[in-house]
């Protein structure tokens, strides 16, 4: 009956060939490329959530009086923005929880985005042919960045105002951007529009945007195929690991439980965005302590620790936030994005890449990564720096201008303490490898020698050499080429669901 | 650099010379008093000023643990710190009950200790201060907290407050070493004497600016939700802004994320060398090495 009924569908539809090719996509195992996957499944938690809070939130900047359960509230003026978040967190049933995964999905969305750039640059993984899904890949950070920024800033708390406030002010540093600045915010600051626009660009225009560069981000790594790492039979011509069906599938439904239950258990127990004890936006109310989200933290730590420069150009000043506040995300967003081809040039290299590189064994790009996050980092830091003083006991002014020095030390130090440490581990050919035990013998003639200890099970998985099995082709050209290939490499073979498949990349 | 200098090694220097010198002139003068010198009749003519303050059970707690740098009469003849005559008794009260004095090292800002007065030994010293000379800062009447208004309180806090207190009450540090205190754990006298008296970098604000009964509205709001926030989201992480959220997001959630994937991905580096290493992986871990047999 089922057959029958795929077997009329797949006649009109011809969907075989492709769910067969898809089916038996094969996804490397090392637990590095599931990284990725943590901000795909955040991004699903950030839509389910979303659509929730959607229901309760009201994207409004009318003012109105609170008359709801908060009793500290109660006849104070608001906008409806701030109302509706208030009563959803607290009127609500579950609304507070949905709100908390939300944000901390958030958070963890744009985290693992860099997590998993990080592990994509440190082993080179952007080299030719992925540039442009690189390039993808930092645009989807990008819009993750803004949109976070811009969903931190819908509650419309004191908080957020302030935020949007500087943003509004590192806007007008722009060369014309006064008239920017007002063409967006449909007038002066704050207006009456602001909730509603970054309302609909929130909800609507990023999350589209972001789920098709995901899709081409996803359908690229499908026409591509992954990266591996050397060994276990990986060469340049080959994917090694589990098929989509049925090994990797249910690895990566089980992972998006995982980490959906790290959000809902964050989010359970740990306080985020406490908008009722900041109370709403008024303009001439300001509390300190205050910052962006992280993600945003390393450039308010920047417009912190800036100096007061006054560069005077012929005639026109230029605005001193520019720097900190528009160069410096100029800079970095531009750098990161076009640094496969800057990287190409630098090393004259025009070939393909399939095989990953041991970070250590590019000591260069490794030290160079590691000291521009060590920067990021600094930055991210300077975005507390009030916070550190008053922890510390250390004069504000020690800490600020303790920044200003550590910005530019830390990267130094780290670039040579990295590259050194490659360095060291390329001649460790067993580092990052659990350590055995080395056994001293005595011979009967009373010589010494020392024997490694066999390994224990875990020290390392069984490898399987590469089979020249023909039949298990399963990408190929035509639709019709690897359908038997499939189901002989489910049955056939190992019992551990892992294979070797030869796949020809369809654009060598 | 060189005003740091002078006030964390020149001024504890001269304090100790004073103090020794102040101790020499004290037991020269009990000497001649009590040998019936010219100096007697000073004395008597001081002490017939004071008699009537001395009276006050304030008087001798203030000369044991006070008048060593603020003088005999509070009137911060030694140089050493200031006049407090005339800054009223709720000055006094709000300084001693904070433990901000007695003094326990020189340093930008006074740290807040438990109080070594009893409250009733508080209100005599700021009792006998506050004879010395009238006005001044009065000891905060008792407030009727059950009449005022949260919202209104917590509208006034969020601009009179939160700008160096923060929103949360959590306190942060100010320019050039000064900090805003945390506000949980204060009194509601506390705060209505360091509303009107504006202590260390604080500032004062009078009845025409905060009114009493505005005043009355901020410490209910301090009291009853700065000091008891609630916290139906969960842990609070001090209360210090979205950095402290960055963090938790950063490695707990990433992390615990990372450790997931750690925990279902396949986390061993392989190489040439495990096709031997897998043969021996079968073998029961308690057997001895293969070296150990041969």
């Amino acid at each position: 009956m089922i057959d029958g009924l795929y077997k009329w569908i797949d006649n009109r539809l011809n969907i075989s060939g492709g769910t067969r090719k898809l089916v038996n996509k094969i996804f490397p195992d090392h637990w590095s490329f599931m990284l990725g996957e943590i901000a795909l499944y955040s991004f699903v938690i950030l839509l389910a959530t979303g659509v929730f809070l959607t229901l309760y939130f009201e994207p409004s900047q009318q003012q109105v009086v609170y008359h709801g359960s908060y009793l500290p509230l109660v006849g104070q003026k608001m906008s409806e923005a701030f109302q509706s978040t208030i009563n959803l967190s607290f009127a609500v049933r579950c609304g507070l929880l949905m709100r908390q995964m939300h944000h901390w999905a958030a958070n963890i969305f744009v985290g693992s985005i860099v997590v998993h750039m990080c592990r994509v640059f440190f082993t080179g993984g952007f080299r030719r042919p992925r540039e442009l899904n690189w390039i993808i890949g930092v645009n989807l950070m990008i819009f993750a960045i803004f949109n976070g920024f811009l969903g931190y800033s819908l509650p419309d708390d004191l908080v957020s105002g302030t935020g949007i406030r500087i943003s509004f002010s590192i806007l007008e540093s722009l060369p014309g951007g006064s008239y920017i600045a007002t063409w967006l915010f449909g007038g002066q600051f704050p207006g009456t529009l602001l909730i509603d626009r970054f309302f609909i660009i929130h909800v609507l225009i990023l999350p589209a945007a972001i789920a098709g560069l995901l899709a081409a981000h996803l359908g690229l790594l499908v026409k591509q195929k992954h990266t591996a790492f050397a060994g276990n039979g990986a060469t340049e011509k080959n994917v090694v690991g589990a098929p989509m069906w049925p090994t990797f599938l249910a690895k990566t439904n089980g992972f998006l439980f995982l980490v959906a239950g790290v959000t809902a258990l964050l989010a359970a127990t740990v306080q985020i965005n406490p908008i009722w004890q900041y109370g709403p936006y008024v303009p001439y109310k300001v509390s300190y302590a205050v910052q962006p989200d992280w993600y945003m933290g390393w450039l308010d730590g920047a417009l912190r620790i800036m100096p007061s420069w006054e560069i005077v150009l012929p005639g026109h000043m230029i605005p001193n936030v520019f720097f900190p506040g528009i160069l410096l995300p100029g800079i970095t967003f531009t750098v990161l994005m076009f640094w496969p081809i800057i990287e190409a040039r630098f090393r004259h290299d025009t070939l393909e890449h399939h095989i990953l590189e041991e970070p250590r064994n590019n000591p260069w790009r490794t030290a160079l990564g590691a000291s521009v996050l060590a920067f990021y980092f600094v930055l991210f830091g300077a975005s507390a720096d009030d916070v550190l003083a008053n922890y510390l006991s250390v004069s504000l002014n020690t800490v600020l201008v303790a920044f200003r020095y550590l910005v530019v030390l830390v990267p130094v130090i780290v670039y040579p303490v990295t590259y050194k440490i490659c360095l060291e581990l390329q001649h460790q050919p067993r580092a990052s490898k659990t350590k055995r035990h080395n056994i001293v013998l005595r011979s009967a003639d009373g010589g010494y020698s020392t024997v490694e200890s066999a390994a224990r099970p875990g020290d390392a998985l069984p490898s399987f050499p590469p089979l020249p099995l023909d039949n298990l082709i399963i990408v190929g050209d035509g639709a019709g080429d690897g359908t038997n290939g499939a189901d002989g490499a489910a049955s056939n073979g190992s019992d551990t669901k892992r294979g070797i498949f030869r796949i020809p990349r369809s654009y060598r | 650099m060189g005003l740091r200098l002078l006030r964390k090694i020149l001024i504890p220097f001269a304090a100790l010379v004073i103090a020794a010198s102040v101790g020499t002139l004290v037991i020269g003068r009990t000497h001649a008093a009590a040998t019936g010198s010219s100096s007697a009749m000073s004395l008597t003519a001081q002490s017939a000023l004071t008699q009537k303050a001395e009276a006050a059970a304030g008087y001798q707690l203030f000369q044991q643990h006070c008048s060593f740098c603020h003088g005999a009469q509070a009137n911060g003849s030694t140089g050493l710190a200031p006049n407090l005559q005339g800054l009223g008794p709720g000055t006094v009260q709000l300084w001693l009950s904070a433990g901000w004095m007695p003094l326990k090292t020189p340093s930008a800002q006074p740290e807040a200790k438990y109080p070594i007065f009893t409250p009733q030994q508080i209100v005599d010293v700021a009792e006998w201060v506050a004879s010395l000379h009238p006005g001044g800062v009065p000891i905060a009447p008792s407030l009727d907290l059950k009449t005022g208004s949260l919202s209104n309180g917590f509208s006034l806090f969020t601009e009179t407050c939160a700008p160096c207190h923060t929103i949360t009450g959590a306190g942060d540090a100010l320019a050039d070493g000064y900090h805003a205190p945390p506000l949980h754990g204060v009194t509601s006298q506390q705060i209505w004497e360091a509303v009107r008296s504006g202590p260390q970098n604080m500032p004062q604000f009078g009845p025409k600016n905060i009114t009493p009964s505005e005043l009355n509205d901020i410490v209910k709001y301090v009291t009853q939700v700065i000091e008891h926030p609630s916290h139906p989201g969960g842990i609070a992480l001090g209360g210090v802004g979205p950095v402290a959220e960055g963090f938790v997001g950063l490695f707990a959630g990433v992390g615990a994320c990372m450790v997931a994937a750690y925990w279902v991905g396949d986390r061993t580096e392989r190489d040439e060398e495990d096709d031997e290493e897998h043969e021996h992986s079968g073998d029961d871990p308690t057997l001895a090495p293969e070296g150990a047999n041969a």
